[in-house]
């Protein structure tokens, strides 16, 4: 016999009273959990959307030139550049106050070298960031592993005869549209060995035709090509992939800005993110909705506790007059609050996942997945007890309230 | 110095539509020894439950002192005042007021929910008192599965469980035939010769008759009672 055997033994014989209780706070949480985890779906959508498109922001030396091109960024010739950027600006750039929101730091250093004997763009770059970054590639071949691997870009491996068409698909190449774009297994790489500068590389892997400047690139080893031109620690641009599902590009920019004085810092505006502020509407008209629902709910335990404490007047009136304190009645209520609303938060939980995954097709294009987030479960049960926590302080206060001597003189 | 002492309690509730003070007890003095069984008479609206409540600990006197084992009792806080209760007295309601919701065990260890004390003891405890008023046979029945006597005689064991030096009883045989009325009278006189000291309000004075001394109070006034010594009626002393 303790408080908590009292508040079981009465919540078992109000069991009617516990289950509207349980199931007012179970929609409200149900309600929340739906919406909440249908929009978090949608903006992992839209995250991965976003990441397909690759960097967001673009940092660059400041420069007067506009010497060499890339992807339609303009990046600084070597001699005219008043500031380089070096590989310290990496590390700065991984110092700033949001690092955590960066996927990718992907630095490079873009110049001209002989491949083969032919006057071609070099790009040095880091390829494990790199390949992240460029998501879109695809590889004929094995990424480089060694660093004196290379990997070639579509036109300059047809330039230096290093890949051939796979027999069979030659004829559909030949044959097909002019803007019949290649896939990895519509070629084959022939040749081991490429001269860079003069120096023997391996290639290790052909990328499909992109129709984009690497086409037209040799990629290797950011050391490599640094050695190579002579410009040892020195970067031309460095490409910046933020996790964009609520990155906040501007501030990121700024603070980017603020550790690298002397760069250019850009961010690309994406046309996604018409549609990612779309979704941001959804969650705040989500959580508002939510709330609303929740205050419902809360306005309903409040009022059926009232309901308890005046239906209860006599037995808490004989619990106080046999010597239980304000604070011993304060936690008899409480204990079966809590137990009620975390029973609701849980099946609230539940029922709003199974909603919210009924409801995800209508919402998506398909292929959006709904994560089962622990985190979602704490904060539905943490969000249901405190609003019946909170809802039930003032009812409880007044049930400790009442004067112990009504109990003996009821009739 | 008696165990209880009431020192000139006055009592005036006001007036819920005029807020006028309307005075219920007016200079209540009395003494209540160890070991002794007072009750308690007097006409409907007298002052009887106002006074019980008062000895209960749980209605603050307008005027006067109450003390008990020489504590002033409404010196106390509140929540000490709850834990003055807890330890030294034992409840009977006219209406019972049983939990429901709990058996009969239950419901005679409720007063220890309270207390730290291992569930074995609160366990041991419960049989004890619900063996002293016959009913350990029935300790996992409902209030609602005992007979109108059988729930008095829970009450009473509730009372017992955390052996209080005095027990207050506010007409425990108001709701009950003159049957089991005595059924529960004979508890009473039982517990009170193994030295429980019990004050008992009653309207019925044979019952009354059967304390050592007997009240009587008329508009919050006691009265001098001329006949107020021991008394046990004839029908009750073939079972003592
Ligand atoms: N809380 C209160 N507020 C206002 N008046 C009260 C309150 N409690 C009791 N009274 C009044 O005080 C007077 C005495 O009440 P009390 O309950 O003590 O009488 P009683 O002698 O026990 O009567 P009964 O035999 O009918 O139980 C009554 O007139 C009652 O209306
Ligand atoms: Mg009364």
């Amino acid at each position: 016999m303790r408080i908590s055997t009292i508040a079981l033994a009465s919540l078992r014989r109000r069991k009617g009273k516990a289950l509207f209780l349980m199931s007012g706070i179970g929609i409200g949480i149900g309600t929340a959990v739906a919406l909440l985890s249908l929009s978090g779906s949608l903006r992992d959508e839209i995250g991965s959307q976003l990441d397909r498109f690759g960097a967001n922001i673009v940092v660059t030396p400041h420069s007067d030139s506009l010497a060499l091109d890339y992807g339609g960024i303009s990046v600084a010739g070597v001699s005219f550049d008043q500031h380089q950027l070096s590989d310290a600006d990496v590390a700065g750039i991984s110092r700033i106050r949001y690092r955590k929101r960066l996927s990718v730091i992907a630095p490079k250093l873009i110049g001209t070298t002989e491949v083969d004997g032919r006057k071609t763009l070099i790009a040095g770059v880091d390829f494990s960031s790199e390949l992240r970054l460029k998501k879109w590639w695809r590889l004929t071949g094995r990424p480089p592993e060694s660093p004196t691997d290379v990997l070639l870009g579509y036109e300059i491996a047809r330039a230096v005869s290093a890949i051939q068409a796979v027999p069979g698909s030659l004829a559909k190449t030949d044959r097909g549209t002019p803007h019949h774009v290649a896939t990895p297994e519509e070629i084959r790489i022939t040749k081991q060995k490429v001269s860079l500068g003069g120096r023997e590389h391996r290639i290790s892997g052909v990328i499909a035709q992109t129709g984009g400047p690497e086409d037209r690139m040799v990629f290797a080893q950011l050391g490599q090509v640094q050695g190579l031109l002579g410009r040892s620690g020195q970067l031309s641009v460095i490409e910046v992939s933020a996790l964009c599902k609520d990155c906040p590009v501007e501030d990121i920019v700024a603070q980017i800005k603020q550790e690298l004085p002397h760069a250019n810092v850009s961010a690309i505006q994406q046309s996604v993110r018409a549609r990612a502020e779309a979704v941001d509407r959804l969650s705040r008209f989500s959580l508002v909705v939510s709330a609303v629902v929740l205050a419902i709910g809360a306005l309903m335990v409040f009022t059926t506790m009232m309901g308890a404490v005046v239906e209860r007047t006599k037995e808490i009136g004989v619990l106080r007059a046999i010597g239980f304190r304000k604070t011993h009645i304060i936690r008899s209520l409480m204990i079966e609050v809590v137990i009620i609303s975390a029973a609701g938060g849980v099946g609230g939980w539940l029922a709003g996942l199974l909603a919210g995954r009924l409801a995800l097709p209508y919402f998506t294009e398909g292929g959006a997945q709904m994560e089962l987030r622990l985190s979602l479960a704490v904060f539905a049960v943490a969000v249901a007890m405190g609003t019946g926590i909170i809802s039930s302080i003032y009812p409880a206060l007044r049930a400790s309230r009442l004067d112990p001597s009504e109990a003996v003189r009821y009739v | 110095m008696a165990f209880v002492v009431v020192e000139n309690v006055s009592k005036t509730y006001s007036d819920q539509e005029s807020g006028i003070g309307v005075p219920v007890l007016r200079a209540v003095s009395t003494e209540i020894a160890e070991g002794e069984f007072v009750s308690l008479m007097g006409p409907s609206g007298s002052g009887k439950s106002t006074l019980l409540t008062i000895l209960g600990a749980m209605n603050h006197p307008s005027q006067g002192r109450l003390l008990i084992d020489d504590i002033d009792v409404y010196a106390l806080s509140d929540e000490r005042r709850a834990d003055f209760r807890s330890q030294y007295l034992g409840f009977v309601f006219q209406q019972h007021h049983l939990m429901p919701y709990l058996n009969a065990i239950e419901n005679a260890m409720l007063p220890l929910a309270t207390l730290p004390m291992s569930s074995l003891e609160k366990r041991r405890r419960g049989l004890e008192v619900l063996e002293k008023v016959g009913l350990a046979e029935k300790a996992k029945r409902l209030p609602n599965q005992l007979s109108g006597g059988e729930q008095g005689r829970l009450a009473i064991a509730r009372a017992l469980v955390n052996d209080p030096p005095l027990v207050l009883a506010d007409e425990p045989t108001g709701t009950l035939d003159t049957k089991t009325g005595d059924e529960i009278m004979r508890v009473f006189l039982d517990l009170n010769r193994r030295g429980q000291t019990i004050f008992m309000v009653t309207h019925n004075p044979e019952n009354a008759s059967l304390a050592h001394r007997v009240l009587h109070i008329r508009d919050g006034e006691l009265e001098f009672a001329p006949d107020s010594t021991a008394g046990t009626a004839s029908r009750f002393s073939p079972a003592l």
